[in-house]
C-alpha cells in the first residue's frame, strides 16, 4: 500500500461518476468493492449514508455496532462498501445535493483523511453556504473573539 | 509563551487562514468550471454515440485505478495530498546540450518493466474509436482531480489552522482572563 497510494472515491449522479471514472480513479475487482456509488432516483438515503459512513472513520469496530434491521441480508455487503471505514481512500468526492441528504454524517466526520469534497451537480450548482468545511470556518469568529 | 508572542502567532495564523480561504475559493471556482466542461463534453459524446452509450452500462467489470493519491504529513496533523498518475514515464531528453551525435543503438533492448502492469485507459470501455468530445471530457475530469487534491489539502490546512487558532485563543484566555 505504501507504494500504491490511496484512492479517490466518488458518490454522485451518473454523469459525475462516469466523468471521474474516465479520469481514472475507479477500482473494481473480484476481491474489492467499488470506490464509487452512482446515486439514482431509487437509491435510498440509508444506502448513501452507509456507503459514505465507513469511508472516513478510523474506528473499524463502529460498523459492526449498527446492524441494518430493515435489510439484514444486505448488511454484510453494505458494510464492506462503506467508504469511511476503508483506510485506502484519501478523498471522497460527493455531489453537494447528495451531501445535503447525509449532512449529519458529513458534519460528524472530523478526521483529515479521507477528505470530503463537495462538488456541484448538473441540476444543483455549488453553494458555499452549505459546505461543511466553510461553515465550520465561518463559525470560528464571534464578536467576542474579535475584541 | 508570553501573551504578546501568542498574539503575534495568532495574527499570523489568522492571516494564513484568510489567505487559504481565498485560495480555496479560487480553486473551487476552477474545479466547478472543469467539472461543468466535463459534463458538456459527456453530453456531446452521448449525442454522437447514442443516449445509452456513455454511462454505467459501459463500466468495466474489472477496474484498476490510473490515478492514486500520495499523502504526506507536513506538520503534526496536517495532511497534504498529491495526485500521482500510474504509468507516467518521463520522456528521454535529447537536447541541444549534447556535444556529440547521439548514437542510435537500434531497437530498445529492455522494455519498460511497468508496461505490462499499466492500467487500462477507461476510454476503451466506450469502444475503439471514441469521439473527440469523450477525450475532452476525460481531460476535463483529469484536471478536476488535480484540483480536487489541492482543494483537499487546503481544506485540511484550514481545519488545522482553525484548531491551532482555537488552541491559542484558549491559552490567551488563561493568560489574560481579564482581557477576555
Amino acid at each position: 500500500m505504501a507504494g500504491r497510494g490511496k484512492l479517490i472515491a466518488v458518490i454522485g449522479d451518473e454523469d459525475t461518476v462516469t466523468g471521474f471514472l474516465l479520469g481514472g480513479i475507479g477500482e473494481l475487482n473480484k476481491n474489492r468493492h467499488p470506490n464509487f456509488l452512482v446515486v439514482e432516483k431509487d437509491t435510498t438515503i440509508n444506502e448513501i449514508e452507509d456507503t459514505f459512513r465507513s469511508l472516513g472513520s478510523l474506528l473499524g469496530s463502529v460498523v459492526e455496532a449498527e446492524p441494518n434491521e430493515h435489510d439484514p441480508p444486505l448488511w454484510a455487503e453494505i458494510d464492506s462498501r462503506q467508504f469511511l471505514h476503508r483506510d485506502d481512500i484519501g478523498i471522497i468526492l460527493i455531489n453537494q445535493y447528495i451531501a445535503e441528504m447525509v449532512r449529519h454524517a458529513l458534519d460528524a466526520h472530523q478526521h483529515s483523511i479521507p477528505a470530503v469534497l463537495e462538488i456541484p451537480s448538473k441540476e444543483h450548482p455549488y453553494d458555499a453556504a452549505k459546505d461543511s468545511i466553510l461553515r465550520r470556518a465561518r463559525g470560528m469568529f464571534t464578536a467576542e473573539d474579535l475584541r | 509563551m508570553a501573551a504578546p508572542d501568542l498574539r503575534a502567532e495568532l495574527d499570523s495564523l489568522l492571516l494564513q487562514l484568510l489567505g487559504d480561504l481565498e485560495e480555496l475559493e479560487g480553486k473551487r471556482a476552477v474545479l466547478n468550471a472543469r467539472v461543468e466542461e466535463g459534463w458538456l463534453s459527456l453530453a456531446k459524446a452521448r449525442y454522437a454515440m447514442g443516449a445509452k452509450s456513455v454511462g454505467p452500462l459501459q463500466y468495466a467489470s474489472h477496474m484498476e485505478p490510473q490515478v492514486c493519491l500520495h499523502t504526506s504529513e507536513a506538520q503534526e496533523g496536517l495532511q497534504k495530498f498529491k495526485v500521482v498518475r500510474a504509468g507516467v514515464h518521463t520522456p528521454e531528453e535529447v537536447g541541444p546540450g549534447e556535444a556529440a551525435l547521439r548514437r542510435r543503438k537500434g531497437p530498445a533492448k529492455t522494455p519498460e518493466p511497468q508496461s505490462s502492469e499499466a492500467p487500462q485507459d477507461p476510454l476503451n470501455w466506450f469502444g475503439i474509436l471514441v469521439p473527440h468530445s469523450l477525450r475532452q471530457a476525460q481531460a476535463s475530469f483529469r484536471d478536476g482531480l488535480q484540483l480536487a487534491a489541492d482543494i483537499a489539502s487546503l481544506q485540511n490546512r484550514i481545519d488545522w489552522g482553525r484548531n491551532q487558532i482555537r488552541g491559542l485563543q484558549e491559552k490567551l484566555k488563561q493568560l489574560e482572563p481579564g482581557a477576555a
